[in-house]
């Protein structure tokens, strides 16, 4: 088990530049194989993740460039454990359910290098490193839309790719000043994020720095008003590209929010809470009644994916353990059943070649398994309790009523608003007679997408009504992060902050 | 006795697992059989319970922990009290009942399996409501409610009203749930847990403001389970399911989740009367308000259903005044003769082929004498004449309104029972006695089948009994609930009883008396105050240009008008000036020698006069 970790991340390289020699009739096997036995692997580390320790876990590290203190620095921890796995997990699932048959060997080949990077950025503890991989991760997904997309692919995967290339170059900057800063500071280069937390900063570099970060994450996650993006690239990305954008990159963003700028520039942090949290309830909101206006049934998953990273966003900067435990299970939960929604519009356009809900109606008729289906991962999406997506939505309201309570109010019209756009996207595509005749006699789902989709609600439900096994980790771990904060925080008042969010109130 | 409430509990689900294997397929009355024996297995834990609870004897357990995370633990813990064990054993007999009805309603469907699917995981949900040790159970079962009233208001999916009926309740329970949810984490903020018995003993060291807040938030979310104005308009709406889940939403699960919570509560709601006040002048309100859109309205179930909403009104009156038990007591008893109207309903509708409308029935006792006795049992019990169910509970709120002096309410609540017995008499005359209208637009009745008749006898004969057990209901919940003391004059008590029998009997002879001479003249159909009650105060076209129209209109102008015009737009103009420029600056690039040699003088003065004037601060 000593370097699982690495293992994890280069297998799917490997096994992706040997996939140059596969025969183009096996290369959809091969490919599930790969994430299968990819898959497995990181199973294998969460049984060897010991659940009571709550740094980091199966670490290496190797210097590589001594001089500016680069290294090979690697490293899992409660917080990264499950994202880490639920890359793979999607990666899987999406490539049991992949229907694509054109160039369907480089398609899987970029999207077993996309799994590599997004392994990497989750694992990596080495800023540097992180960034390589972060950036990386935008080639493949170029790839994926610009050559299997529908008929704008080129537009939209170069403005996904402009877009976020843009925000991460400020956050090179950032990176390589806050290397910088470790210098003066103790005299070694260091890229080490465990090094970093313990580098206490001036306020007033904390905001420049968290600046340079925060833009870089907001554009990734995407928060409002850099959301633009995301309509586009899963307006024109295939199944598979959605599934894996939705799922695991924009959980990027939150993961580095949660990372960075919290442990490393506390103050900061706090400073910025108001206004960012005002911002993630405009996501909320706006995000909310735009999804309801779509008449595009993909969209409306776009714009439900705006919404509920506004909800994770929440969380995080409640920056109490209630909260950030929470947002790290809502992206958990978020990337299975965004990414199975995702996967049922690809069900329903592979068959009909449209996404228009108008063109739908009544196909709760035609196709009942898949519209009983579609109806779970509906309400997990709206957050009914007992599903995966009621523990992480609550958990981060609830973190984030102890901040502010109007706030929360506003943010919760969120799962308002979000029954409103699902129930009405549900009622247009599936209830009432079939009025268009192409949707009578279509095809139920078939056994492959059965095979992609039946894991997925059984996650669903399993994991609503036993989400221990993950909360425990995750909390143990944001709970270590939280005492760092509190240590390392300089003000007096941003340290009683801290402490009082973390508080039960009793009278205050 | 934890094995019986294991059974009690878990015995709707598995039923409703098991006929959801077989949702697909075609009928099969297994399903409907198989979830009847298995909520009637319920009803009987439920009644072993019911004889072992009692003082001091509670039976609580803990299956596992749920959420936990920072200081918040949640388990899944399940208790029965005397509380919750009344509200198990209405709860099951009536949705036995309705099962076993729903096995000769249903019939015809299709979608056989799948009601009974659905309909046992509704039952399952609202025994989870009431159950739960803890707040977040309840709210479980409180949401698992909507979920299942969505599936079943919306059963027939093919007709849009239906659809649109489902979501509707759906979402305005949400908005409801919402302010629940944020009474919850005002609990978890304030006491560090969300279990009741530790809420319970440490809410009266809070500041009367915070529990005021959390009292407020509580009530939200029951006004929309229990659809109290404003949030009372699914509630008509949610007749589009068929008749039996109407029975169930009505009388036993979804709707009186409000008032339980109020009772479940009710050590909160003591500290704060003011809120409770509130409470019980709204359900006054809704008490008369109700009753007045049932005056008019010729729909079957729509009157049935504004009903529901009058008498819910009167449990939110004990309930916010203080008396908990006869909140409880009214529940109970509400729950046997609403179910019994509602399903006598059913029988109407399948006689009519579903018309609805009772100005196009008339004389049906001929046909189908069963149905029409049962339903003027139920009409009596509703309308609180001695000595059936209604009578006892409803008087005892009357005089709690009046102990309290409340007049004001108390005076709502003595109209508010002069309209329910005229309106549901008028029902009454009008389907079943009267010129038989039916016949003239070629509508053949027939009565139900035999067992649908005997299954509903046990309801006829709590709906006229129920009310004996006051003193043993009275002794059994107030071990747990606090007692109300009446400090009203026996006297005066007994005046107050004949004066509520008094107008309700009028009611009832002023109904039978007017529609025995065929009914009030056409003319008033175009009196103001016909037309305000036919559209039902004009509220759900209100929130339909009110709410809807505007936040259609607002959604798609933040879509087309901010998103794409502004936003998005702004994005692409900044990449289109880069590449313009780029475009532009490319000319510099002629490619000739001398060009470039002058740019190139023209760096190095750039560059020398830097050099000169910029000195670095080191």
């Amino acid at each position: 088990m000593d370097h699982i970790l690495s293992l994890i991340i280069f297998f799917p390289l490997v096994a992706g530049i040997l996939g140059f020699f596969v025969s183009k009739d096996s290369i959809r096997v091969y490919g599930i194989v790969v994430a299968a036995l990819e898959f497995s692997l990181t199973i294998a580390l969460w049984l060897g993740f010991d659940a009571n320790i709550d740094g980091f876990q199966f670490v290496e590290n190797v210097t590589l460039i001594s001089h500016f203190g680069m290294s090979y620095h690697l490293g899992v921890d409660g917080i990264s454990l499950f994202l880490v796995i639920l890359s793979t997990f999607m990666t899987l699932i999406a490539l049991i359910g992949l229907s694509i048959k054109k160039d369907a060997k480089n398609l899987i080949i970029s999207v077993l290098y996309l799994e590599m990077t997004m392994v990497g950025v989750f694992l990596s503890l080495d800023v540097i490193l992180f960034y390589l991989f972060w950036e990386f991760s935008l080639v493949p997904m170029l790839y994926i839309i610009g050559a299997w997309g529908s008929d704008r692919r080129i537009y939209a995967a170069i403005k996904f790719f402009l877009y976020t290339f843009a925000g991460s170059v400020l956050m090179l900057v950032g990176i390589l000043y806050m290397g910088y800063l470790y210098y003066q500071t103790t005299g070694v280069w260091s890229f080490s994020i465990p090094d970093w937390q313990l580098l206490v900063l001036p306020f007033n570099l904390q905001l420049w720095l968290f600046g340079a970060f925060f833009l870089a994450f907001a554009i990734k996650v995407p928060m409002f008003p850099f959301h633009t993006w995301l309509p586009y690239a899963h307006g024109q990305a295939p199944t598979i590209g959605s599934v894996i954008l939705a799922a695991v990159l924009l959980k990027m963003g939150t993961y580095g929010m949660i990372r960075f700028l919290l442990p490393l520039f506390p103050d900061a942090t706090i400073y910025f809470l108001y206004p960012i949290a005002i911002i993630a309830i405009v996501m909320v909101i706006y995000a909310a009644m735009v999804a309801y206006a779509q008449e595009d049934m993909k969209q409306v998953i776009a714009y439900s994916s705006i919404s509920h990273m506004g909800i994770i966003i929440l969380g995080t900067f409640a920056l109490n353990a209630e909260g950030i435990t929470g947002s790290i299970f809502l992206m958990i939960s978020h990337g299975i059943v965004s990414g199975a929604l995702f996967m049922l519009v690809g069900v329903i356009y592979d068959r009909r070649h449209t996404k228009m809900m108008s063109e739908f109606g009544g196909l709760a008729h035609s196709m009942p398994t898949f519209a009983t289906i579609y109806g779970i991962m509906l309400m997990a999406s709206v957050g009914l309790p007992l599903t995966i997506g009621f523990v992480g939505e609550f958990l981060s309201l609830m973190g984030f009523y102890r901040v502010n309570w109007i706030m929360t109010i506003l943010a919760g019209s969120g799962i308002i608003l979000g029954a409103v756009y699902m129930l009405n996207l549900y009622k247009k595509s599936f209830f009432g007679e079939i009025t268009n005749e192409k949707n009578r006699g279509l095809k139920d789902v078939s056994g492959r997408e059965l095979a992609a989709l039946v894991p997925l609600v059984a996650l669903v439900v399993i994991l609503g009504i036993y989400p221990k096994p993950l909360l425990a980790p995750i909390d143990a771990s944001v709970k270590k992060m939280i005492v760092l904060m509190e240590k390392k925080v300089l003000s007096p008042e941003a340290k009683d902050f801290i402490l009082k969010v973390n508080s039960i109130k009793g009278g205050e | 006795m934890e094995k019986y409430l294991y059974i009690a509990l878990f015995a709707p689900i598995i039923g409703s697992l098991v006929a959801s294997l077989f949702a697909q397929s075609p009928k099969n009355y297994f399903t409907g059989i198989f979830t009847s024996a298995l909520i009637f297995v319920s009803f009987v834990s439920s009644m072993i319970l019911l004889n072992y609870v009692g003082e001091d004897v509670v039976v609580h357990v803990e299956i596992m922990d749920w959420i936990s995370a920072g200081n918040l633990s949640i388990p899944f813990g399940f208790v029965v009290d005397q509380v919750s064990v009344i509200m198990m054993v209405t709860v099951t007999l009536v949705s036995t009942v309705v099962h076993i009805y729903s096995i000769g309603y249903m019939e015809h469907d299709k979608s056989f399996n799948r009601f009974f699917s659905w309909l046992s995981a509704f039952v399952f949900s609202m025994l989870v409501l009431v159950m739960s040790d803890n707040f977040i159970g309840l709210f479980i079962g409180w949401e698992g409610v909507g979920l299942c009233s969505w599936g079943l208001i919306g059963f027939w999916y093919h007709k849009h009203s239906a659809s649109w009926a489902a979501n509707e309740a759906f979402i305005m329970n949400r908005i409801a749930d919402l302010g629940m949810l944020m009474g919850l984490f005002l609990i978890y903020w304030n006491i560090g847990s969300l279990q009741y018995n530790v809420v319970f003993a440490n809410i009266v060291n809070l500041d009367l403001s915070t529990v005021t807040w959390i009292g407020i938030f509580l009530f939200i979310g029951a006004m929309g389970k229990s659809a109290q104005f404003p949030m009372h308009t699914w509630l008509a709406d949610a007749m589009e399911g068929p008749t039996p889940v109407s029975a169930l939403i009505h009388a036993a699960t979804m709707v009186t989740a409000g008032v339980y919570l109020v009772v479940r509560a009710s050590e909160i709601y003591t500290l704060i009367p003011d809120v409770g006040f509130f409470i019980a002048s709204l359900g006054a309100f809704v008490a008369v308000f109700a009753a007045t859109m049932a005056l008019v309205n010729r729909d079957l179930k729509r009157i049935i259903a504004y009903s529901t909403l009058s008498q819910l009104g009167y449990m939110f009156v004990a309930g916010g005044l203080g008396a908990y038990w006869i909140a409880l007591f009214h529940l109970m008893t509400h729950a046997f003769f609403k179910s019994l109207l509602f399903l006598g309903a059913g029988n109407v509708m399948h006689a009519m082929n579903d018309e609805l409308d009772i100005k196009k029935m008339g004389g049906l006792y001929g046909a189908m004498r069963p149905t029409a006795i049962l339903m003027s049992i139920a009409s009596v019990a509703l309308a609180g004449i001695y000595p059936l169910a209604g009578f006892f509970s409803k008087d005892k709120i009357l005089e709690v309104a009046f102990d309290q002096g409340a007049y004001l309410l108390w005076f709502a609540l003595f109209i508010g029972a002069g309209l329910t017995a005229f309106y549901s008499f008028r029902l009454v005359m009008l389907v079943f006695f009267g010129e038989k209208v039916h016949e003239k637009l070629g509508f053949h009745p027939h009565e139900a089948k035999p067992f649908v008749i005997y299954a509903l006898t046990p309801l006829a004969l709590l709906a006229i009994i129920a009310g004996f057990f006051e003193h043993s209901f009275h002794e059994f919940t107030t071990e747990l609930l606090r007692d109300y003391e009446f400090s009203l004059d026996h006297s005066i008590g007994i005046i107050l009883i004949f004066a509520t029998s008094a107008i309700a009997i009028s009611g009832i002879l002023f109904a039978v008396y007017k529609y025995k001479r065929g009914g009030f003249s056409k003319s008033i159909e175009n009196w103001g105050v016909y037309k305000l009650l036919k559209n039902q105060y004009y509220i759900p076209k209100f929130y339909e240009v009110a709410v809807m129209i505007p936040f259609t209109k607002a959604s798609s102008f933040l879509w087309k008008s901010i998103d794409l015009r502004i936003v998005d737009a702004t994005v692409d103009t900044i990449a289109s000036i880069i590449y313009g420029s780029g475009e532009k600056a490319r000319k510099i690039h002629t490619g000739n020698l001398s060009t470039m040699l002058r740019w190139m003088v023209v760096g190095l003065i750039v560059l020398l006069i830097l050099a000169i004037f910029y000195r670095p601060v080191i």
